[in-house]
C-alpha cells in the first residue's frame, strides 16, 4: 500500500542543511493500521507530509498504492491525494463558512464527481459517523468530537484507500477521543489502512502496529503485524517512549 | 493614554506599509477630489459682498416684446435699457444707485516706451464706489456733480495705474482715450473680486475692469458698449435713435437699506412702469424685480451645472473611497484579533480598546488629510489650468484648509466606526487559545 | 467549481462582500455616467463649424485719435492683406463662428409678423467673404463686390441680397426652394433676397439653440473705430503670415492698436475648452475611481487570502489543484462584483433620471450598463489575480501546521 526505502528530507538555507528525515524506510499493507510516534520535533510531521503528498522528498523512493510518486507534478499529486488518500488533522480544518453537508463535499467537487453521487456520498459518510441529521449545520455549532467525526466523514466520502490521521484526538478530552479512536478502528476493519501519527502511547497501543521516530529516523520497525503485542512489551520501544513523553499508567 | 494609542497607531501603520499606503492614497484622493470640487463651488458661489448683500439690489423691468418673453421661464430681461436707466437715475429714488455698462477704449500713453492699449471701461455713476466698495489707493471717486456735468475724469485700476504711471500717485494727472483727454481723481488698490457680480450678463468671471469713468461722459462718445445688447425690436438708424430704443445694454444696481424702502422702491418702480405704459412701452404684464445680490448670482447660475455636477463627482468618489478604507480597516483589524484578545485578557476594557483603534484611524485620516491637501492643492492648479477664468475661485483659503483637514479625519473616523466596533467584540482570551 | 458553496461561504461573511459589493456598484453607476458625459462632451467639440479651420486666423484693428476714417483704412487694410504673400484670401468681418461675440435677429417670411420665424446669426463681409470664411456655396451664388454696402453698426440698414445656411434655409422654406425667395429682416423694413444656400456655417454661440442657422450680408460694417479681418493663408503658411502681420498693419497706419490674432483653431480651442476641461475632469475622476476600486479589492482578497491560509492549504490537502484554489478565488470575486454590478446598474439608470431631471441632460444610452459590466468584471478578475495567484502557491503542508 504504502512503500518508503531510504526516503530523506533535507531543508536547506543557505547556512545549514537539516535532516528532517534520514534514511527512512517503512512498508505499511493493505488493511494495516499503523502508529507512528516519537517526540516532538522527531520527523512525525514530516513523514506525514511527505506520506499524504503534501510535500516533496529529497532522496529515496516511495511507492503510493503501486504508483511510484517520484518526479510526479503537483497537479498529478493533487490528484493522487484526491483519491487514494482521507485526510484527518488535529484541528480538524473544517471549513467554517460551509456547513457539514459542503464541508464533505469538498473532496468530492475536486474528484470531479456527479451531484447526485455525491449527495449519495455525503449522506453515507456522514450517517457513518452518526452526523446525518446536522447536515445544515455548521462546524462552530458542534463539539470538538462532533467536529473531528465531520473530518472523518469528510476523509472517507472519497472512499480513499489510504487515510492519514495527524494525532486525530489531540484536541480532545478523553471521552470524545475515545469515541473517534473506535470509529477509526471501525473504519480499519471495514478494510481502511490507516496511518496516525500521535505521540499518545495509549492511542498508539490501539492500533496494530507501532513506528517510532526519532531524529527523522525509524528506531523502532515492527515489520510483521503479528509481533504488534510484543511491541507493545518491547523495552526498547518503551524505553523511547520515556524519553520524551510522560507514559500515563 | 492618547500619546501611547497614538505611538501604537503609528507602530502597528509601520507594520503594513502598504496596507496603510492603501489606505492613505486612498482618502488622500478621495479628499482631493471632494474638496478640489468643493473649493471651486464653494468659492464661485459664496457671497461677494456678505455685510450688505443683502442690501444691493439688481433692478429688472420688463420691457420686453408684447409677443414673447424675454426668457423662455417669463422672467424680465436681465439688462435695462438706456431709457430707463437715465430715468431711474434721474429719480434717484434708493439710498444709492449705479447705472452702468461696460465700454473699450484705446488708450494712447504718453509715456512712448508703452504701446496704446485697449481698456476695458466700466461706466457708471460714483454711486459705485459707494455700493460695490472698491479699496482706493490714492484719491477717491468723483462727485455727483461731476456725474451731472458730464466731466471727463477716470478712477484707474491698480494694474492699469502701474502700466501708465509706474504705480505712482497719479491723481491729477490726464489719460488720453481716443483723442480726448481725461484726469484722473482716483486709483484703487487690488480689487479682488471672486466673480464680476455686478455684471453677470457679460461672464461673472471674465477679466476685471482697468479704469472707471462718468456715465454722462461715455454716452456723449456716442460710442456703443462692448457688452451684451439685445433687442426685441430693430433700434433704428443713429445713436440718438439708439438711445431711446428698446434694446436692453445696461445694468442698474440700487442701494436699500432697510426691508421697508425695499417694499418702497419696488411700487415706485411699479409706478414708474404703469406710467410708461401710457406712453405705449412696456405692454407686458408689470413684472418688476429686485433680486439681492445672491438670489441674483443664483437666478445667473453663476455656479454652473458642469460644476455641480463636478462637485456631486468629487463626493461620490470620496464615497467609494471611504467604503474602500472600511473593508481595508475591517482587513487589518481582524487581523489583530488576536492582539485585541491579549490586551482584553491584560484588563484593558472595551472602550479602552475602542479608543486605541480609533485612534489609529484617526491618525491615518490625519495622514490621508495632510497628503490630500497637498493634491487638492494641484487639483486646484489643474482646475486653473483648464478653466483660465476660473483663477479666482481656485484658490485655497484657510477655511477650506481646515475643512479639508477635519473632513479627512471626519471621513476616517466614520470608515473606522464599524471595523473599530467588531474589534471591540473579541473576548477576552478567545484568541489565546491555539 | 460551482458557485453555491462559495455563494454560501460568502454569505457567512456580508459586511466584506457588501464593501466590495457597494464599490463595485458606486463604481459601476459614476463611470457609466462619466463617460457618458464625456462621450457627449466629445460629439460636441466634434462639430464642423463650416469654416476652414486649419489655415484661417482673425484678429482686429482699433484706430483712435479724432478724424480717425474707420472706413478708408478699413478699404486700404484690405488691400495690404490680399498683397501679402502667404494670404490666399482676406475679408472684413463682424464676427466669426465659436468666437463669443456677435450679432444675432429673428428673420420672418411676412412683414410685421409676431413672432419671427427663425434666429439666425449676421455674419457682414464682402464678396470675398464666403471664400475666406471657407464655406461651401451649395447654391445660388455668392455676392458681387458692387453689392458690398458700407455701414456701420449704429447704421446696420437691412441688405437687399442675402446667403443663408442650408438649415436655415430648410427652417424658412422646407420645400428647398430658398433661392430667389424674399425674407423680413426687420419687422417693417425692406426685404431682403436670398440668392445662395451655404452647406454650414455656425453661429458664433456654442450654446444657442439655433447653432446652424446663419446669414451672410454684404457690408462693411466697422464698430466704431474698430475692424476685424480675416484672413486665410495658403495651405500650411498660417502661422508664418501670423508673425509678419501686426507689424505690416502697424507699418501701414500707426494710429491704432492691433489686437490679439487668433487662429481659428485657437477660437474653436477657447469656445470648447469648458467641454474639455470637464472631459478631462470626468476622465481622471474616472481613472482614479477604477485604480481605487481595484486596489479595494485587491486589498481585500489579500486579506481573504492570508486569513484563509490554513483553509487553502486543507483544500489542497484534499485533492484541490492550485488552478482550483485560483478559480475558487477569482469566482468568488466574479460573484460579489457581479451583485454589485446589479445594484450599480439600477443606481446607474437612477443617477442618469435624476441628472435628466435636475440639469436636462439627454438619458443615458442603454448599453453603457452592459459594457461597464463587462469592462468591471475583467477589472475585478484582473484585481484579484495577484491575490489568487499567491493562495494558489499556499503549500498543502500548511494543512498539517499547528495553528
Amino acid at each position: 500500500m504504502l512503500k518508503m526505502t531510504h526516503l530523506q528530507k533535507v531543508y536547506r538555507t543557505h547556512l545549514i542543511e537539516t535532516y528532517a528525515l534520514r534514511d527512512f524506510s517503512i512498508n505499511v499493507r493493505e488493511g494495516e493500521f499503523v502508529a507512528v510516534t516519537g517526540p516532538s520535533g522527531s520527523g512525525k510531521t514530516t513523514f506525514l507530509n511527505i506520506c499524504g503528498l503534501l510535500e516533496e522528498f529529497t532522496g529515496g523512493e516511495y511507492w503510493l498504492d503501486g504508483v511510484d510518486v517520484r518526479g510526479l507534478d503537483d497537479n498529478a499529486r493533487s490528484r493522487l491525494r484526491n483519491e487514494k488518500i482521507g485526510f484527518i488533522f488535529q484541528s480538524f480544518n473544517l471549513i467554517p463558512d460551509l456547513n457539514l453537508f459542503d464541508n464533505v463535499d469538498v473532496p468530492l467537487r475536486y474528484r470531479g464527481f456527479g451531484a447526485s453521487d455525491r449527495k449519495h456520498r455525503i449522506e453515507e459518510s456522514l450517517s457513518r459517523v452518526g452526523l446525518a441529521s446536522r447536515m445544515k449545520h455548521y462546524p462552530s455549532e458542534l463539539s470538538g468530537g462532533q467536529q473531528q467525526r465531520v473530518a472523518i466523514a469528510r476523509a472517507l466520502a472519497g472512499s480513499p484507500r489510504l487515510l492519514l490521521a495527524d494525532e486525530p484526538t489531540g484536541n480532545l478530552d478523553s471521552l470524545m477521543a475515545r469515541g473517534v479512536m473506535e470509529l477509526l478502528e471501525e473504519i480499519n476493519r471495514q478494510g481502511t489502512t490507516i496511518v496516525m501519527v500521535t505521540h499518545d502511547p495509549e492511542l498508539a497501543a490501539r492500533a496494530h502496529r507501532n513506528v517510532h521516530v526519532i531524529d527523522g529516523q525509524v528506531t523502532d520497525f515492527d515489520s510483521e503485524p503479528a509481533l504488534r503485542t510484543s511491541s507493545r512489551e518491547s523495552g526498547m520501544g518503551n524505553r523511547e517512549s520515556a524519553h520524551t513523553e510522560p507514559v500515563s499508567p | 493614554m492618547f500619546t501611547y494609542y497614538l505611538q501604537l497607531g503609528l507602530r502597528s501603520l509601520k507594520r503594513n506599509p502598504i496596507l496603510t499606503a492603501l489606505m492613505v492614497v486612498g482618502i488622500a484622493l478621495g479628499i482631493a477630489a471632494s474638496m478640489t470640487t468643493l473649493t471651486v463651488m464653494h468659492l464661485m458661489g459664496s457671497d461677494p459682498i456678505p455685510w450688505k448683500s443683502d442690501k444691493l439690489h439688481y433692478v429688472q423691468l420688463d420691457s420686453w416684446s408684447p409677443d414673447e418673453p424675454a426668457n423662455d421661464d417669463g422672467s424680465p430681461p436681465d439688462q435695462v435699457t438706456y431709457r430707463d436707466a437715465t430715468a431711474l437715475m434721474e429719480a434717484a429714488k434708493a439710498d444709492k444707485q449705479a447705472a452702468m455698462f461696460k465700454l473699450v477704449l484705446p488708450v494712447q500713453p504718453e509715456n512712448p516706451e508703452v504701446k496704446p492699449f485697449q481698456s476695458l471701461v466700466r461706466v457708471t455713476y460714483t454711486d459705485f464706489f459707494g455700493m460695490f466698495e472698491p479699496p482706493f489707493q490714492y484719491g477717491g471717486p468723483w462727485d455727483r456733480k461731476q456725474d451731472t456735468e458730464h466731466a471727463r475724469v477716470l478712477v484707474l485700476s491698480k494694474d492699469v495705474n502701474e502700466k501708465l504711471f509706474g504705480g505712482q500717485d497719479s491723481v491729477g494727472k490726464t489719460v488720453r482715450m481716443n483723442g480726448i483727454d481725461y484726469s484722473v481723481v482716483g486709483v484703487l488698490d487690488e480689487w479682488k473680486l471672486r466673480s464680476k457680480y455686478y455684471d453677470l450678463t457679460n461672464g461673472a468671471f471674465s477679466d476685471p475692469e482697468e479704469m472707471y469713468m462718468p456715465f454722462t461722459t461715455a454716452v456723449d462718445l456716442k460710442q456703443r458698449g462692448s457688452g451684451n445688447n439685445n433687442c426685441w425690436r430693430s433700434p433704428g438708424n443713429g445713436w440718438e435713435s439708439y438711445l431711446e430704443s428698446e434694446c436692453v445694454w445696461m445694468q442698474m444696481w440700487v442701494q436699500l437699506d432697510s426691508p421697508a424702502r425695499l417694499a418702497e422702491y419696488h411700487s415706485f418702480l411699479d409706478n414708474y412702469v404703469n406710467e410708461q405704459k401710457k406712453l405705449g412701452r412696456f405692454q407686458r404684464p408689470l413684472n418688476n424685480r429686485l433680486l439681492d445680490v445672491n438670489q441674483w448670482m443664483a437666478d445667473q447660475r453663476v455656479v454652473s451645472s458642469d460644476v455641480q455636477v463636478q462637485t456631486g463627482l468629487g463626493f461620490a468618489f470620496l464615497a467609494v473611497c471611504l467604503v474602500n478604507t472600511i473593508g481595508l480597516l475591517l482587513a487589518k483589524f481582524t487581523r489583530k484579533a488576536g492582539e485585541v484578545g491579549l490586551r482584553r485578557a491584560l484588563g484593558a476594557s472595551r472602550r479602552e480598546v475602542f479608543k486605541q483603534f480609533l485612534i489609529e484611524s484617526g491618525v491615518i485620516g490625519l495622514s490621508g488629510g495632510l497628503l490630500g491637501l497637498l493634491l487638492t492643492g494641484l487639483g486646484l492648479l489643474a482646475i486653473r489650468a483648464l478653466y483660465t477664468e476660473y483663477r479666482t475661485v481656485a484658490s485655497l483659503d484657510w477655511t477650506m484648509v481646515l475643512t479639508t483637514i477635519v473632513l479627512a479625519v471626519a471621513s476616517a473616523l466614520l470608515a473606522g466606526l464599524y471595523p473599530t466596533w467588531r474589534a471591540c467584540r473579541v473576548q477576552p482570551a478567545a484568541q489565546l487559545k491555539v | 467549481m460551482e458557485i453555491r458553496p462559495i455563494f454560501s461561504a460568502l454569505m457567512r461573511s456580508k459586511v466584506s462582500m457588501i464593501l466590495i459589493g457597494l464599490q463595485v456598484a458606486l463604481t459601476l453607476a459614476i463611470v457609466c455616467n462619466a463617460l457618458f458625459i464625456i462621450s457627449e462632451r466629445l460629439d460636441r467639440m466634434d462639430r464642423p463649424s463650416g469654416m476652414n479651420e486649419a489655415d484661417t486666423f482673425w484678429f482686429g484693428s482699433t484706430g483712435f485719435g479724432q478724424g480717425f476714417d474707420v472706413n478708408g483704412v478699413q478699404q486700404s487694410d484690405l488691400q495690404l492683406l490680399r498683397r501679402l504673400p502667404g494670404v490666399a484670401a482676406a475679408t472684413s468681418v463682424l464676427s466669426v463662428p465659436m468666437s463669443g461675440g456677435g450679432w444675432s435677429t429673428g428673420i420672418s417670411l411676412q412683414p410685421n409678423q409676431r413672432t419671427s420665424t427663425a434666429s439666425t446669426a449676421m455674419y457682414a463681409t464682402d464678396a470675398q467673404g464666403l471664400d475666406t470664411y471657407g464655406v461651401k456655396l451649395v447654391a445660388g451664388r455668392n455676392f458681387k463686390q458692387e453689392e458690398v454696402v458700407a455701414r456701420s453698426i449704429n447704421d446696420r440698414g437691412v441688405p437687399s441680397v442675402i446667403i443663408v445656411t442650408r438649415a436655415l434655409a430648410d427652417a424658412l422654406f422646407p420645400g428647398g426652394d430658398a433661392i430667389g425667395k424674399q425674407v423680413y429682416l426687420e419687422n417693417d423694413g425692406p426685404t431682403s433676397t436670398i440668392i445662395g444656400i451655404v452647406e454650414r456655417a455656425q453661429t458664433p454661440w456654442m450654446g444657442s439653440d439655433f447653432i446652424e442657422n446663419a446669414t451672410f450680408s454684404p457690408s462693411y460694417m466697422p464698430y466704431g473705430t474698430s475692424t476685424r479681418f480675416l484672413v486665410r493663408a495658403e495651405p500650411g503658411r498660417r502661422d508664418e503670415v501670423m508673425k509678419t502681420i501686426e507689424q505690416k498693419m502697424q507699418e501701414a497706419n500707426p494710429s491704432r492698436i492691433i489686437g490679439r490674432l487668433r487662429s481659428i483653431e485657437q477660437v474653436r480651442r477657447e469656445a470648447y475648452s469648458g467641454d474639455r476641461a470637464m472631459a478631462i475632469i470626468l476622465g481622471v475622476v474616472i481613472a482614479a475611481l477604477l485604480a481605487i476600486t481595484a486596489l479595494g479589492i485587491v486589498g481585500m482578497a489579500s486579506f481573504w487570502v492570508a486569513q484563509r491560509t490554513k483553509q487553502i492549504g486543507t483544500r489542497r490537502a484534499l485533492g484541490a489543484t492550485k488552478f482550483d484554489i485560483l478559480r475558487y478565488f477569482q469566482t468568488e470575486n466574479f460573484i460579489i462584483t457581479t451583485l454589485g454590478l446589479v445594484a450599480g446598474g439600477v443606481l446607474a439608470y437612477a443617477l442618469s433620471l435624476w441628472l435628466m431631471h435636475a440639469y436636462q441632460s439627454p438619458r443615458l444610452p442603454w448599453y453603457y450598463v452592459p459594457v461597464g459590466f463587462l469592462c468591471l468584471w475583467m477589472l475585478g478578475q484582473l484585481a484579484v489575480l495577484g491575490p489568487a495567484l499567491r493562495a494558489s502557491r499556499v503549500p498543502p503542508a500548511v494543512a498539517t501546521r499547528s495553528v
